[in-house]
């Protein structure tokens, strides 16, 4: 499954780096693709694994606030 | 058992003390300035001038700018450490069933990660310089590209101002490919990782690095390409230490603050390279040709008549070329005569010897001492003749009348 989301609180490129980052810390998670400049994440993972709430959950825990993008 | 010897890192106020003296050399360098004659980095340009200027700009501004595009990459090593830190301390107070609280060792990943910066950037100096050698950079294409490097600058300014969506775009993000390697190898678990980082930022320079990167290339040569790259970033490394070191100290409480007062910097020194850039491009819109009229006195204007050399007469004029500027920096000129412009140097080593006037084209690199002539055409009444050195840092006119 892919969904997006607005990161509206990224402040640098790097933010889209740390973003990226989960990749590797949530199970779950196939590829995650952030864009500073569009302020947005593409988040591809495994819905029976994981939940749209953990991914943002674990986004906030490291200091962005993800919002879905409406369909 | 011996707890104390599961901690084999380096004791930080050694680490303290090298960035200390990273920081003594590096004004002694400032202060003390060799024999620059026995200086042939490049051939026959003020070579320690520009290893000065670049070393300035990293001092100034590069660290703080560098801190903010790379502080990423040195977060990461330094995360590694804490985290490593954390780890041995808790498995020593779990076999000493204590609580003790043990100062993590942030400086010497620190360190490695600049001074593998420093080898790697000036490996790139070089690789860049021996490029530049296959290229002529115009004073004209060096003003182009001043100028976009200006821009660039002042649009990254604005957009860590937050100041409109726009300038998201001026932030130059690398592929993917690198980012995705470059974390996961942040990810290691040894010592080398923040050296491999330090290397890995040539990858990611700041928009200062990058500018010093066009001198590099600009500059022609190996030897001052490696030379100008180790200079700036030698000057970028006691900054970027100190405020690693504090800013990992003193936590994100000072982020914030820190990022506007990049921007501030970052944004100054655009509009300065935009200056010079105009400077070389012979405009009369850059900030010296436009204010040099609003503000000069008559005591900075020289007609021919009256130039300080004795020899001169109604076709040729003299301009002293000094080490902080071009004298004086209006020179009044019959109008529709041929003239000679007499450049006179007297241990001039400042670039202010790359003597350009842009609107006829001329480029002269002018002796350290001595006298150098360049023809003028004659030019109509009213005319003025923007004349500048090849970094646009010095400026000057002639005025026809």
């Amino acid at each position: 499954m892919k969904k997006i989301f607005n990161v509206p609180d990224m402040t640098c490129p790097n933010c889209a780096m740390h973003l990226e980052g989960l990749e590797d810390e949530i199970p779950g998670v196939k590829r995650i693709t952030a864009s500073y400049k569009k302020l947005i994440m593409e988040v591809e993972f495994d819905e029976t694994q994981l939940t749209i709430e953990q991914i943002i959950l674990a986004a906030n825990e490291i200091g962005y606030h993800p919002e879905i993008t409406p369909a | 058992m011996s707890s104390n010897k599961q901690n084999p890192s380096v004791d930080p106020v050694i680490v303290i003390a090298l960035g200390i003296a990273l920081m003594a050399i590096a004004f002694a360098l400032l202060v003390f300035k060799p024999n620059v004659q026995s200086l042939t980095l490049t051939a026959g340009s003020g070579a320690w001038s520009q290893l000065v200027v670049a070393f300035v700009t990293g001092i100034t501004t590069g660290g703080l700018s560098c801190l903010a595009v790379q502080g990423g990459l040195l977060a990461s090593s330094l995360a590694h450490q804490i985290e490593q830190d954390y780890i041995e301390q808790a498995a020593i107070n779990k076999k000493a069933k204590q609580k003790t609280l043990k100062h993590t060792n942030t400086a010497f990943p620190i360190l490695l990660f600049l001074i593998a910066k420093l080898v790697a950037y000036t490996l790139l100096g070089a690789l860049l310089g021996w490029l530049g050698s296959f290229l002529t950079l115009s004073p004209m294409t060096r003003a182009i590209l001043m100028i976009a490097i200006g821009i660039f600058m002042i649009g990254n300014a604005l957009r860590m101002f937050n100041v409109h969506p726009i300038f998201r775009y001026f932030s130059i993000e690398p592929p993917k490919f690198i980012t995705r390697y470059i974390r996961r190898t942040a990810k290691g678990t040894d010592t080398v990782t923040p050296l491999f980082l330090g290397a890995l930022t040539v990858f990611i320079p700041c928009g200062i690095t990058q500018a010093m990167m066009a001198t590099a290339l600009g500059s022609g040569s190996i030897l001052m390409g490696a030379a100008l790259m180790f200079a700036f970033v030698l000057g970028t490394s006691p900054v970027f230490f100190i405020i690693a070191y504090l800013t990992t100290e003193l936590g994100a409480r000072l982020e914030k603050f820190f990022m506007r007062f990049v921007a501030l910097v970052v944004l100054i020194l655009g509009f300065t390279t935009l200056n010079s850039g105009l400077n070389v491009l012979g405009s009369p819109l850059s900030f010296q040709n436009l204010t040099r009229n609003l503000i000069s006195s008559n005591s900075d204007s020289v007609p021919v008549s009256e130039s300080p050399q004795p020899s001169a007469t109604d076709s040729s004029i003299f301009l002293s070329v000094k080490n902080d500027g071009y004298f004086p920096r209006t020179l009044s000129a019959p109008a529709d005569k041929a003239l000679t412009l007499n450049l006179v140097t007297n241990q001039t080593y400042s670039c202010a010897r790359d003597f350009v006037i842009p609107s006829l084209n001329v480029y002269q690199l002018l002796p350290d001492t001595g006298t150098m002539q360049v023809s003028i055409p004659a030019q109509p009444k009213g005319t003025t003749l923007f004349f500048t050195c090849s970094m646009g840092m010095y400026t000057g006119q002639i005025v026809f009348q």
